[in-house]
């Protein structure tokens, strides 16, 4: 399946109950200004809560699956969209119930939103909304960038806000007929839970041999940069290694009760090894307390890591010019990209540029030089901030001019991606060979 | 995305604050008065179809001619209780759970008297 069109069917799981809920509405529900708000009340109700559940779907991380999607990057993204649309649609649900009593008296809209006889159904809607408000403000920045940590802690709430929507559906729900309503909710539930239990389950069992969670020992560090660390990991005995493509990226927890902080917290980082290598390497840049940390990890100590998760590159061998643009160290995925080439040593089409303030940041310079010097087809250019401004249109010209014609690859700071992002649309470059890797908190 | 999220976030609160500051200012709602007007069953029972239809709930009579067509389950759900004591199907609708607050008082709007 393609990516737009696996992307298209999460969608279509979203509003499959609200057509059905649609189809089997009748005149009557759309008499009158009152009974349409009502209905309408009823049908954001309907649509949010299977957003919401599609969205849970999507919550779970099953190494392999986010590729069908365009990698995890995407799909979080995707489930992010989907959460902001239910989050939209269960603000407005009891809004528009209210309103529709309004048009009786006030004390009919509000008796609506306040229930004096049999308020649990309410009160559980009303729990379950507030309960989404609080694990959504970190992702909506509500109250300014969250920390990451606590942000996946408040994530946590969604499974109760979820139960609890469920709930107040199943008290009140009417339009589709009882046994129609339940399985469709069932099905929906279903499929989220499932995919919960691979997250809780399945993968800490590894069950997957070469894919999910699998322990490593940290066995070298080497320092590329005075804030960056190039990890290697070996996996442990008996333990099979894991399996990956260059450009793909893991969940990393390290287990040094000697960190200065993030024990046993979970982060990701790139792969910056190639695939046939025998050990695993991540690239970490201090970037905040838990990868500050790491610069000092000690040797021997172990990890745990899941993955592997991206689909920044195609699978298979580089059959097609390529453009990279790296920023920092956005370098990680095409330096494991890069290493896997040289090791193979065949035939590439490759140029890669290198965006770096300037020479003292430049990462992973000299190996990159040393590839393109023995590797036929692979160009590396330099590009420094100090003394180019930001990368434009003729910088590229100049330096790749071909570049209209290959597949260019982007990762960096989200500022550059824009900026690539822009001059690459507007130089005529189609959308679908465009391709970005960006680490945010979306 | 994060901004339209925090300014529906902002305006969520924002109407349910007016809805209940409206509601404290304009204080409790009395149902319609309907002058003393009383009815006996035998009245009521006169006007037991779809073109005129009255039920008694709970002592009040209620005429539900013009609403009939407009409940959301459908005219023929409530054409049986129409002409007589229906007390039990707004309280149970037929198979157990209560009408909603907001029907009830929906319902004021067609009150024309008290059961004699």
């Amino acid at each position: 399946m393609r990516t737009p069109t696996a992307n298209l069917l999460l969608w279509f799981l979203g509003l499959l109950p609200s057509a059905i809920f649609l189809v089997t509405s009748t005149e009557t529900e759309w008499s009158s200004t009152a009974a349409s708000l009502n209905t309408l009340g009823r049908l954001t109700g309907i649509a949010g809560l299977s957003f919401f559940l599609v969205a849970a779907m999507l919550s779970s991380r099953v190494p392999g699956f986010d590729r069908k999607f365009g990698g995890l990057t995407k799909l979080w993204f995707t489930h992010h969209q989907l959460a902001a649309v239910s989050f939209l649609l269960l603000l407005t649900h009891p809004l528009l119930l209210a309103f529709s009593g309004m048009t009786v008296s006030i004390d009919a809209g509000m008796s609506v939103l306040f229930p004096g006889s049999n308020p649990a159904p309410a009160l559980i809607g009303w729990l379950a909304l507030v309960v989404m408000m609080i694990f959504l403000a970190p992702s909506f920045a509500f109250f300014g960038e969250p920390r990451y940590q606590r942000w996946k802690f408040l994530h946590k709430l969604a499974g109760v806000a979820l139960v609890l929507a469920l709930i107040h559906s199943f008290m009140l729900a009417r339009q589709i007929h009882f046994l129609w309503q339940s399985i469709l909710w069932s099905l929906y539930t279903g499929l989220a839970l499932l995919a919960m239990l691979f997250r809780w389950g399945f993968s800490k069992r590894s069950w997957f041999k070469r894919h999910g969670q699998l322990r490593y020992q940290v066995v070298g560090a080497s320092k590329p940069l005075s804030n960056v660390v190039e990890l290697e990991l070996q996996s442990q005995p008996q333990q099979a290694r894991l399996a990956y493509e260059a450009g793909q990226f893991i969940y990393f927890t390290p287990f040094d009760n000697q960190l200065a902080a993030g024990y046993a917290e979970e982060h990701p980082y790139t792969i910056s090894s190639a695939p046939e290598e025998a050990n695993l390497r991540i690239a970490v840049k201090d970037l905040g307390d838990s990868s500050r940390a790491l610069q000092s990890i000690q040797i021997g100590s172990l990890v745990r890591v899941e993955g592997p998760y991206g689909a920044f590159f195609p699978s298979g061998d580089c059959t097609e010019s390529e453009l990279w643009i790296a920023g920092g160290i956005g370098i990680t995925p095409f330096l494991s990209r890069a290493r896997h080439l040289a090791a193979k040593a065949g035939k590439v089409d490759v140029h890669c540029i290198l965006c770096v303030q300037d020479e003292a940041r430049a990462l992973y310079h000299d190996e990159l030089k040393n590839i393109a010097d023995r590797l036929p087809g692979f160009v590396l250019t330099m590009h420094y901030f100090y003394r180019e401004g930001a990368i434009n249109t003729a910088f590229l010209q100049g330096h790749c001019p071909d570049f209209m014609g290959r597949s260019c690859y982007v990762c960096g700071p989200p500022p550059m991606l824009g900026c690539v992002q822009g001059i690459l649309r507007s130089s005529g470059v189609p959308s679908k060979r465009i391709h970005t890797e960006e680490f945010n908190l979306l | 995305m994060k901004k339209l999220c925090f300014s529906a976030f902002i305006a969520f609160w924002s109407s349910i604050a007016t809805m209940v500051a409206i509601h404290a200012l304009a204080g409790q709602e009395q149902p319609t008065a309907v002058d003393g007007a009383t009815y006996t069953p035998q009245e009521i029972a006169e006007h037991a179809s779809q073109d005129d239809c009255w039920m008694a709930i709970e002592g009040k009579v209620y005429d539900f001619t013009d609403y009939l067509s407009r409940h959301p389950a459908g005219p023929g759900t409530m054409l049986s209780w129409c002409g007589r004591e229906a007390t039990e199907g707004m309280r149970t609708k037929g198979y157990g759970p209560d009408h909603s607050d907001f029907a009830w008082q929906q319902m004021q709007e067609y009150l024309i008297g008290n059961v004699e």
